[in-house]
């Protein structure tokens, strides 16, 4: 046995488990039923009720006391009352008796793991449900009888069907899926709690080290690393020096190592996850392996990519005082209240100091999180990733703060997978599969483009084309830089001939958006409109590329299209019809849409599972579908061989987006929108998505993609509508968007550097194809 | 946030210490509990609406309605089957304890009115909820409205294919889930480590969990309303001792 009831809230692992269970079971209860309720507003038919059983057999103690909170918290949302009590305890109960009772039902038992496979499983899995719904029942129906509140001959009943019936014809599919998936990610019951406190409870806490004056930082010596299971190492031979109040920016392609390293700095490796761990990382003199993390977050603020689940409060000042209370513990009330004032000052944040997070934009969203990291005042900040979801304007933002922090003496560390800012930072590092290639001044590594490309980052467009023209030393950076290198010189720049074809005005309009306005219900975005009077015409074979600052109502424009959501005013009409009238089966032939996240689609246990249900659900004949699934991995380039067969999520990022393209390309739409097609994508993947999209839009479909980077729009995109606070600012060619550099400015978004540079020269030039045709020098 | 009922408002009941919300809705709980006779319970829905006109809670009550509607209903029709005696006798018992369910949930309405979430878990705390489980709870409550918006997202992900939600028996229906709930959990699942460790990484420990810097302490108001409960309840545990307040010969 490995760990009870109580090491639940001895474990961190454990703990977020179980609350995770309940916030699910609690947000999966709220919304979703499942046909005629049995007694409408208490009993009725959810989804949810499967949950429990589910987490049970995969998690164990967690899963009991996490059904009992979300029940709970489930009742906190409007149904508090002493009903309330029991149900605590008949949801604990339902939680608690499935992972008992499997493998312990003597002849019954099927002596082999919760996955509902074989006959026996399957009927131990069966009498599990019924038990476990028994137990469920008779405690809550039998509680609210004793109070008189519910005759237990109607409830007992009512809830044990309930049970029942979700366990048995969810629970199966969950339980297969999830099984093998959790077991891979070190997340089931049989693996326990690892036993940590022990190791720590020997060791004393280090006293601050000494460092010397002008020694580094932090210092990094030989460091290898490969994670448990894991057949490559992650970092190898990674030796790095890193000065006090600088900014050092790392640089590397997908699986580089960035990560890691980040982890490597502040001891969750090798602390928390475990694999080889050989050679020293010092911060401030101290080797990392002599404390816990949480010791370590006194000197060492680690923000990680996925800011959001960093935040633990409804409110400004208490997710601060969240980790002050942790960290320093000896400040008093007042020392704590004027340490919250000062640190969101720092971040800019001041003035929002009673307000729930959710309401806060993503970038003050991010800033929350960097200020809950900064509050202990930790000499060291590292950040992994914090400009992927950022726009143009966010991350200048970002590098402001960040310089900022410096200036007041922190050390900051980031990782980036752009470069344009890059010049910023003190130093510069570049990680290719685990080695550092690179260490040095940013702008000198800046000036090696094609070293940025072989590494799988995006280099400098200008430094590119100069290291193509054959200049050796002292590559621009900057359009200016290269205007002055050019200087003396006589320089053409011939007008580009029009690759990129506009469309026929002929072509039969395909989406029209007429007098559209669209209000969010609830009050979101404080009642404003996201989008208002927009007029919007695409033509068959069209590739448009919507941008805008963050909020500007993209997502919502593009959800329109797609029918997802219908106008609050005016009308979408795809191919003619209105989308109101139209059904989703309709709609998803017609339109595809490409979610910003693969993975919120995926449930299927191979590939073509995948990518098949589209067209199943259209009704397409079961002997057509396996060819609709060729077709579609096909166009996507995912051919290689077991790839259909293959679990989705053991394929890397990148290609699992290419699987959410191939499953909306198995319904046939004419029409594909692509949401942020290259988030969390490095350079050379970024390429690949695009060449892919180029040349479905080649292939006759109509192209309509959201993003915010302003050189994939340049590049790809024939024509640009920019949206501005729910209006169309611009709906013009791309050319002509990009040749007014003074209006994009206010809307928060920056002209790419290609055309920035031959500005200059009186043209407006978007890729660097066109410049190297167009380029003379006389 | 819309889910939440915590309305903002400055209010005698806003003022007031969790402790004492959490302790006033046990005690309104027992009291109701120990009486039966529907005039009683009137007086007690009366009593309570009157506490959420004050806490300006009748917004949330009215959204509602339909709930303690039908609650009241249930009541009413489904006891006087299961409890024996004189058709008027039950009928009064069986209107009692109508309205003593929708007296007890409006009170559960008018603490999460006008009481923070933090405030609350902080208060069970104190009162004696184990840190870690508080703890648990409050970053459980953090994380519905975020994976609700999951939820939908994964919703829109799946309906974008194709998937219709409508039509089709219990169990079809039922079975459409699965496209759901298994991106959902797996979504959260992948999270759980990184929580973890972003929780250590702000110093986090399970076993040396703290309340957190501001809390409340009781006021003067509060040791005047928790002086009022101890007599209500007294004096109520003493009328039914008597014998008042209950309906006579309804048996089981």
């Amino acid at each position: 046995m490995k760990g009870g009831l109580l090491e639940v809230w001895r474990d961190t692992r454990q703990l977020v488990l179980a609350a995770q269970i309940a916030a699910i079971y609690a947000a999966v209860l709220i919304p979703f039923k499942v046909g005629i309720p049995i007694i409408p507003g208490f009993v009725e038919l959810r989804p949810a009720n499967a949950i429990p059983v589910v987490a049970s057999l995969l998690f164990g103690p967690a899963a009991a006391w996490g059904a009992a909170l979300g029940n709970l918290i489930g009742d906190l949302f409007g149904t508090l009352g002493p009903g309330s009590l029991f149900g605590l305890l008949g949801n604990f109960l339902y939680g608690y008796v499935p992972y008992r009772l499997w493998g312990r039902l003597g002849p019954l038992s099927s002596g082999r793991p919760p996955e509902p496979r074989t006959p026996r499983q399957i009927l131990e899995y069966a009498l599990i449900c019924i038990l476990a719904s028994l137990a469920c029942a008779g405690t809550i129906g039998w509680g609210l009888d004793v109070m008189r509140l519910l005759p237990f001959q109607v409830l007992a009943p009512a809830i044990f069907i309930n049970n029942v019936l979700m366990s048995s014809v969810l629970g199966p599919p969950l339980l297969l899926f999830l099984y093998p998936r959790v077991a891979r990610w070190g997340l089931l019951y049989a693996d326990g709690p690892r036993d940590r406190k022990a190791a720590w409870a020997h060791s004393p806490v280090p006293a601050q080290a000494q460092r010397a004056p002008d020694g580094p930082r932090i210092l990094i010596r030989d460091l290898h690393f490969t994670y448990r299971n894991v057949a490559h190492p992650a970092l190898h031979g990674l030796s790095l020096s890193v000065k006090a109040g600088t900014l050092t920016v790392v640089l590397g392609g997908s699986g580089a190592g960035k990560s890691t390293l980040c982890y490597c700095l502040n001891g969750l490796i090798p602390d928390y996850l475990p694999g080889e761990f050989s050679g020293s990382v010092l911060i401030d003199g101290r080797d990392t392996r002599q404390a816990t993390v949480s010791q370590h977050a006194r000197s060492v603020g680690l923000l990680f990519q996925d800011f959001e689940a960093q935040l633990v409060s409804t409110n400004v000042e208490r997710e601060l005082a969240f980790t002050l209370g942790n960290l320093c513990p000896d400040l008093s009330r007042e020392a704590i209240a004027a340490r919250i004032t000062d640190t969101l000052r720092l971040v800019g944040l001041d003035g929002h100091r009673a307000r729930d997070p959710l309401s806060l934009s993503g970038g003050e969203r991010q800033r929350l999180a960097i200020a809950s990291v900064l509050a202990p005042r930790p000499p060291v900040l590292v950040l992994d990733d914090p400009t992927t979801d950022l726009d143009p304007a966010g991350r200048g933002a970002l590098y402001a703060l960040l310089r900022k922090l410096v200036e007041t003496g922190t050390t900051v560390v980031l990782t980036d997978h752009e470069t344009e800012d890059a010049v910023q930072a003190d130093q510069a590092c570049l990680l290719s599969q685990g080695g550092l290639v690179w260490d040095g001044r940013p702008d000198r590594l800046l000036r090696r483009p094609a070293l940025l490309e072989q590494c799988d980052v995006r280099p400098l467009p200008l430094s590119a084309f100069f290291a193509r023209l054959g200049y050796r030393d002292e590559l621009p950076l900057t359009p200016e830089e290269a205007v002055t290198r050019l200087k003396g010189k006589h320089v053409q720049i011939e007008e580009p001939t029009v690759t990129a074809a506009f469309p026929d005005p002929v072509a039969p309009v395909v989406i029209e958006a007429r007098a559209v306005e669209f209000v969010y219900p609830s009050g979101v975005l404080g009642g404003r409109p996201a989008l208002d009077h927009v007029d919007l015409t695409v033509r068959q074979g069209e590739c448009i590329a919507i941008v805008g600052a963050n909020g500007s109502g993209k997502t919502t424009l593009a959800k329109l299209f797609k029918g997802l959501l219908v106008p609050t005013r005016g009308e979408v009409r795809i191919h003619g019809e209105d989308t109101r009238r139209m059904t989703a089966g309709r709609l998803a032939s017609a339109v595809g849409y490409v979610f910003q996240n693969p993975d919120h689609q995926i449930f299927a246990d191979t590939v073509s599972e995948e990518v098949a249900f589209g067209p199943r659900n259209l009704g397409v004949p079961s002997h057509d579908v396996p060819e609709r699934v060729r077709e579609a991995l096909e166009a996507v380039v995912l051919e290689r061989p077991g790839i259909a067969d293959a679990d989705p999520f053991s394929l890397t990022k990148g290609d699992r987006q290419r699987v959410a393209v191939a499953s909306v390309l198995a319904t046939r739409p004419a029409i594909l929108i692509f949401d942020e097609p290259t988030t969390g994508l490095d350079y050379r993947e970024i390429r690949g998505m695009m060449e892919l999209i180029r040349r479905l839009n080649q292939a006759g479909h109509t192209i309509v993609m959201i993003t915010h980077l302003m050189w994939v729009a340049a590049e790809y995109a024939a024509r640009c509508v920019v949206l501005q606070a729910g209006r169309v600012a611009t709906d013009d060619r791309t050319r002509a968007v990009f040749a007014q550099p003074e209006r994009l400015g206010p809307l928060g978004l920056r002209v790419p550097q290609i055309p920035r540079f031959t500005q200059h020269y009186g043209r407006t030039l978007l890729t660097q194809e066109e410049l190297e045709a167009c380029f003379r020098i006389a | 946030m819309e889910l939440f009922l915590y309305r903002e408002a400055d209010t005698v009941l806003h003022r007031l210490d969790a402790r004492t919300k959490i302790l006033g809705l046990l005690t309104l709980f027992t009291v109701a509990l120990l009486f039966s006779q529907p005039a009683l319970q009137a007086g007690w829905l009366v009593a309570v609406l009157a506490l959420a006109l004050l806490g300006r809670c009748l917004p949330n009550l009215k959204k509602l309605w339909v709930l303690l509607l039908l609650l009241f209903l249930y009541c009413l029709i489904l006891w006087p089957m299961f409890v024996k005696g004189p058709l008027s006798k039950t009928v009064a018992f069986s209107l009692a304890m109508g309205l003593r369910l929708d007296v007890m949930v409006i009170a559960g309405v008018i603490v999460l009115s006008t009481t923070r979430v933090e405030d609350f878990t902080v208060g069970l705390q104190r009162l004696g909820l184990p840190g870690p489980m508080a703890f648990a709870c409050s970053l459980a409550f953090r994380w519905v409205p975020a994976f609700l918006g999951t939820a939908q997202a994964v919703v829109q992900a799946q309906q974008a294919r194709g998937l219709d939600l409508q039509g089709g028996n219990v169990v079809v229906r039922a079975g459409r889930y699965v496209p759901l709930m298994i991106p959902l959990m797996t979504h959260v699942l992948r999270q759980t480590l990184l929580l973890a460790m972003a929780l250590e990484a702000k110093g986090f420990d399970p076993s040396a969990i703290r309340t957190r810097a501001g809390e409340s302490r009781f006021t003067p108001a509060d040791d005047a309303v928790l002086a009022g409960l101890a007599v209500l309840l007294l004096l109520s545990l003493w009328l039914r001792w008597k014998g008042y307040g209950v309906v006579e010969g309804v048996g089981f």
